[in-house]
């Protein structure tokens, strides 16, 4: 198992709530209530068996009974409330920010509820994503905040059985309530290279049943090495040109459509990750995972064709007309724009040179700008750049997508920061439009109020969505099967975040 | 004596400059440690929040106080070894991933750099001796056309020809998965065959300035007059050169020793990283890219004082050696 | 650098050639300057080769239009071609030809390595310079930030700084190779600056009221050409170095093609793993040939200030 990257060694932690160094063992020991898939949003019960609202504020869980943590002790309700206090004590380890939205938490028997300060439906996986700790064990913590918990007590189907800088393994508990569904006896995770190339090299050698790796060529590089080798890269996210909405020409939705029509997305594509994934929909959704909210009056599924004539009238309606094969203003000065991206993101470097080159066939001049990535961070946080390479979605919620994105709550003035809707969108519409799909419960409004949100991403064109960023599982069939797959995609191939332990709940002896 | 008080003096101001230098550097980096640790989170293809943001800048805690502060807290903790919590490893002292990195970079650079001393001075005398053979050029030539690799370059061509293809060494890390370092004669040899290809990237990198050195030093020490008086004598090539030739124009390559150990150290960020070496080098190059400012600093300070003493050690050697030195500022 | 030819009285370190006398009414100073120098650097074997080595370097780079027949930036080939009569040295992932881009990027290799090589130099000539005439404070001060600059960490600095300066180009990386690689000459330039100041013609100099600036630059410099020069060839072969390094590591300009950046998507691609040998080998070597260039020219220079060293 390819899990986590030692620099150059591993650091023992197993703070479920550690931002900075957690080790991907800590989701097979600690579970959390449910998780919801980032492909489709389709719940996976763990802690509890269901979830409800009983209003748009009020979420109640139904605790699982007949749970034991590793060292005995049963598992209740009590703990999960312990739990979230524990977020609410420590802002530090409230690393998904339930108390942004959370205003109180109660339990009574097996039930948890959890009551909100404003309606926000889609939060359930939120807060359904938290780690549940063991309050008898926890409760004592002096500093939780700087607690590396080298001795882990959790509900979770594996327990730690040795750790070294250079590997750590797990092994099965034998008291895990669903221990039937639990196929490896042991699951190790040796500590990775900084350097890429060498992992690559140690994935195609074929040390791990499962790794989480972009590879060349994958069909010559690793699937014709062995019978057993497979492989599923699904679209994870979209990758995208956030353009800076304060500046001008970017505040010009006209603009934005002639860049979004001069770009050839599928060939996007094939250039940064080989043609894995495909040209985004303009929709803003991630096809095919969220097919079920697609506004079927979108042409062409929301993808927009490569169309220069129309790019052409579109740049004209804002003011730009091209001379001498240079898009200028009125003034006669040439469009120019600098796209910047992670110096490391080669697949986003690879693809905003071609989309330099096909920007520069409509006369733009680009130019590329790969900062450092904390800087770069810094950068976009800030509203100091241009254009920025960044990814939209990737939840698996259209809600959480969208209001990360968009919401016009998060538009910061330049030089606050912020995190989400850094591209400093904003769109009463559009905000109304999420709140109406936070406050909705039943599916049908839910449908109307996405649709809305994808004809605002296809009309107004906030962000130029360019092409997919793929999941790269690599997998082994040698002793496992049930893999997720494009005929089972239970869940994406990631295996550094939550999926592992919705994975290893699934495989089935080769 | 005032040679010796002045050398000591002037090697405390430097290493006061150096220690600021250190402290001021990783400060210029734009971007923040959150940043960073958010750089991080958003490279894995993860959704980031500002929530998230909150809760980080939290953990890490950031520096106490303003940057005069900083400064006085930092010279003091100098000298406690209590340099803090490093950013990218939240539960562990920055002290604690320095010690365990040490010896690992200490092991593979130290014996790198004194079997390139060796080996290359060997060459040097040799191709010295006989200047304008064919021997000679072939020793420069050579020497020079393996020095000009990038280390970097000829790292990953070794790896993957000796490592993946042809499964000779191990791929990564400074020992097998799943041992812990021990006092084992298993160990021992483990650790030795993940050491063998980037102690051989570092050594034939590093092989040519001891070469060239050497080979320049003897063909000066060859023309003085007490070599022409002992050829006179009738003493014998090979005596000539051993002992009196080579012994004189050692002394030069000895300075250059201490020198070079810290340039291996710097060139070992790239090589460590390649091959996963869990040494200094790997961690300096973590610490730059995830903007931990203490390991930084740390890092930092450990390279520039061992390399200031290397220096202060070695000029004082070298004035004990040479007597001439101690009239002028320094030997050239 | 100065005119040298006004300074007869110095002893230069370059020796009197006979065509001195025919060019000096025909051919501006400094190039006289330079040819006699070159022929003194040909009639040793190494050096010659290093610089039949450097002159192809700078054809290539200069007739690169008319060598490539393609384009290095275009991305229309078909990825992971092997070596074939259009793609001589094959193609990258993203469909560019791997031969243009190896030509046209020796413009960037040597364009850093000349011109960080030249900043260094200047630097280190002028700290070395002055530091070695004027014991005492200033010598102090100025040995002092040399042995300090030495003692940092040369690439993590490098990284550093290359993430402070901005502004990612070309002129990036040359500033910062050129303020992280003069220590090593300023060092040399000194000691040899200082054992100068005491012989005769300058004291004889000195003493004859010559202004200071004039002392140094015209009488003590002419006597360091030979030094000047090596420290120019060392540092040009650390700048094409340190390119390559800060290039692989991603610290480049992306707008550019060279050397480094081919080395660096190579990586980022896993070229080894898809079997584009040339794609690693060729860079890693041509930069290593050019590195060897300025070495083996450098065997030269030392041979014009040490004629112990020239060969027989």
């Amino acid at each position: 198992m390819q899990g986590d990257s030692g620099n150059p060694t591993l650091v023992e932690n197993f703070n479920p709530f550690s931002a900075a160094s957690e080790l991907g063992g800590t989701r097979l020991i600690y579970e959390p209530l449910e998780i919801a898939s980032p492909i489709d949003g389709t719940f996976t019960p763990f802690l509890a068996t269901d979830h409800r609202f009983t209003d748009p504020r009020t979420l109640v869980f139904t605790i699982r009974k007949g749970v034991t943590w590793s060292d005995g002790e049963p598992f209740t309700a009590a703990d999960v409330v312990f739990t979230f206090r524990l977020l609410k004590q420590y802002p530090a380890l409230d690393i998904t920010g339930v108390w942004s939205v959370i205003s109180s938490v109660a339990e009574s028997g097996n039930l948890f509820t959890a009551t909100f300060n404003t309606a926000n439906v889609p939060f359930a996986a939120t807060v359904a994503a938290v780690p549940i700790v063991p309050q008898h064990l926890w409760a004592d913590i002096a500093d939780p905040t700087r607690y590396a918990n080298t001795t882990p007590v959790g509900t979770g189907p594996f327990t730690l059985s040795s750790f070294e800088p250079t590997q750590y393994a797990l092994a099965k508990n034998p008291s895990y309530w669903q221990a039937d569904n639990v196929a490896p006896a042991t699951v190790l995770f040796p500590a990775q290279s900084t350097n890429q190339v060498t992992n690559q090299l140690n994935v195609v050698a074929g040390t791990y049943d499962w790794a989480y790796n972009y590879l060349p060529n994958v069909k010559d590089t690793y699937v014709s090495r062995d019978p057993d080798n497979i492989y599923w890269f699904p679209p994870g996210g979209t990758i995208g040109l956030f353009m800076n909405l304060t500046r001008a020409p970017y505040t010009d939705a006209n603009f934005r459509k002639g860049v979004s029509l001069a770009i050839d997305r599928d060939l996007v594509a094939q250039k940064a990750v080989n043609g894995y994934t495909t040209g985004a929909s303009m929709s803003g959704l991630v096809l095919p995972n969220q097919q079920k909210w697609l506004d079927p009056s979108l042409s062409r599924r929301g993808y927009v064709e490569q169309d220069l004539t129309a790019a052409k009238a579109s740049f004209a309606k804002a003011g730009f007309t091209e001379s001498n094969g240079r898009l200028v203003d009125g003034g006669g000065r040439q469009v120019s724009m600098t796209i910047s991206m992670p110096a490391n993101y080669s697949d986003w470097v690879t693809a905003a040179k071609e989309t330099a080159n096909q920007l520069g066939a409509v006369g733009i001049s680009v130019q590329l700008d790969l900062p450092q990535a904390a800087q770069f961070q810094t950068e976009i946080q800030t509203g100091n750049f241009d254009v920025a390479m960044n990814s939209f979605a990737g939840t698996g919620l259209p809600y959480t997508d969208f209001r990360n994105g968009l919401a016009s709550s998060f538009a910061a003035p330049i030089n606050t920061r912020t995190v989400n809707n850094f591209e400093r969108y904003k769109n009463r519409t559009l905000d109304q439009a999420l709140a109406t799909l936070a406050a909705a419960t039943d599916e049908q409004t839910q449908r109307e109020a996405t649709y809305r949100l994808e004809r605002i991403m296809y009309e107004q064109v906030p962000i130029v969505l360019l092409y997919y960023g793929g999941s790269w599982g690599l997998f082994s069939t040698r002793h496992f099967t049930g893999w997720p797959s494009a005929e089972n995609p239970y869940t994406l191939p990631t295996s550094y975040n939550n999926s592992i332990l919705v994975v290893l709940t699934r495989l089935k002896k080769a | 004596m005032r040679y010796f008080t002045r050398r000591v003096v002037l090697f405390l101001i430097t290493l006061w400059a150096a220690v600021t230098l250190n402290f001021i550097l990783p400060r210029l980096m734009p971007g923040s440690p959150a940043d960073a640790a958010l750089a991080r989170l958003a490279s894995t293809g993860q959704p980031i929040t500002n929530a998230q943001r909150d809760a980080i800048q939290a953990q890490l805690g950031g520096a106490n106080g303003n940057i005069v502060g900083q400064y006085f807290d930092y010279l003091g903790n100098i000298f406690t070894l209590q340099w803090g919590r490093s950013y990218s490893y939240a539960t562990e002292t920055v002290a604690h991933s320095v010690g365990r990195a040490l010896p690992w970079t200490l092991i593979l650079v130290g014996v790198t750099t004194i079997v390139a001393f060796v080996i290359g001075t060997l060459m040097g005398v040799y191709a010295g001796w006989r200047r304008g053979r064919a021997a000679d050029a072939t020793v420069t030539v050579g020497a020079t056309f393996l020095a000009s690799f990038p280390p970097f370059w000829l790292g990953l061509l070794l790896l993957y020809l000796f490592a993946f293809q042809l499964n000779w060494f191990p791929i990564t890390g400074g020992y097998s998965a799943g041992t812990a370092p021990e006092w084992t004669w298993s160990f021992l040899v483990n650790a030795f065959e993940h050491s063998v290809l980037p102690a051989i990237t570092l050594a034939v990198t590093s092989l040519s300035g001891w070469v060239f050195g050497m080979r320049n030093n003897m063909i000066n020490t060859l023309g003085e007059d007490y070599v022409t008086f002992g050829q006179a004598n009738g003493l014998r090539g090979r005596t000539i050169a051993t002992l009196y030739a080579a012994r004189n124009a050692l002394l030069p390559n000895v300075t250059a020793f201490g020198l070079s150990l810290g340039a291996v150290v710097g060139g070992s960020v790239l090589v460590e990283g390649i091959f996963g070496y869990p040494g200094i080098g790997n961690l300096l190059y973590t610490a730059v890219t995830n903007q931990d400012y203490p390991l930084m600093q740390a890092l930092f300070l450990v390279i520039t004082v061992s390399m200031l003493v290397a220096i202060f050690v070695v000029d004082l050697l070298y004035a004990r050696l040479d007597p001439r030195v101690r009239v002028g500022p320094e030997g050239s | 650098m100065t005119n040298v030819s006004v300074t007869p009285s110095a002893p230069t370190d370059i020796p009197e050639i006979d065509d001195r006398k025919v060019n000096r009414s025909h051919l501006p100073a400094p190039v006289r300057f330079v040819g006699r120098a070159v022929a003194t650097l040909w009639r040793n074997g190494k050096a010659r080769i290093g610089i039949v080595v450097l002159v192809l370097f700078l054809l290539v780079a200069a007739l690169a239009p008319l060598i490539a027949r393609q384009s290095p930036t275009s991305t229309d080939f078909i990825p992971y071609q092997h070596p074939n009569s259009i793609n001589w040295f094959g193609t990258t992932g993203n469909g560019q030809d791997v031969f243009a881009q190896m030509v046209y990027g020796s413009r960037i290799s040597l364009l850093v390595g000349l011109l960080a090589g030249l900043g260094a130099t200047v630097v280190a000539t002028v700290i070395g310079l002055i530091a070695g005439y004027r014991p005492g404070p200033v010598d102090e001060v100025l040995s002092f930030l040399t042995n300090l600059v030495l003692v940092i960490p040369g690439l993590p600095l490098m990284i550093i700084l290359a993430a402070y300066l901005q502004s990612r180009s070309v002129w990036t990386i040359v500033l910062v190779v050129a303020f992280t690689s003069w220590a090593t000459g300023a060092r040399v330039i000194r000691s040899q600056a200082s054992t100068l100041r005491n012989r005769e013609f300058i004291t004889s100099a000195v003493f004859s009221g010559e202004r200071l600036s004039r002392v140094v630059f015209r009488e003590i410099l002419p006597n360091m050409t030979s030094l000047v020069a090596a420290s120019f060839f060392g540092a040009a072969t650390a700048a094409v170095m340190a390119e390559a390094s800060l290039e692989f590591l991603g610290l480049g300009d992306p707008n550019t093609v060279s050397w480094g950046t081919i080395l660096y998507y190579a990586q980022q691609q896993n070229a080894l793993l898809t079997g584009q040998w040339l794609l690693v080998f060729a860079p890693g070597l041509a930069i290593a040939l050019l590195a060897v260039s300025f070495t083996l020219i450098n065997f030269g220079v030392d041979t014009l200030s040490n004629p112990r060293l020239r060969e027989r």
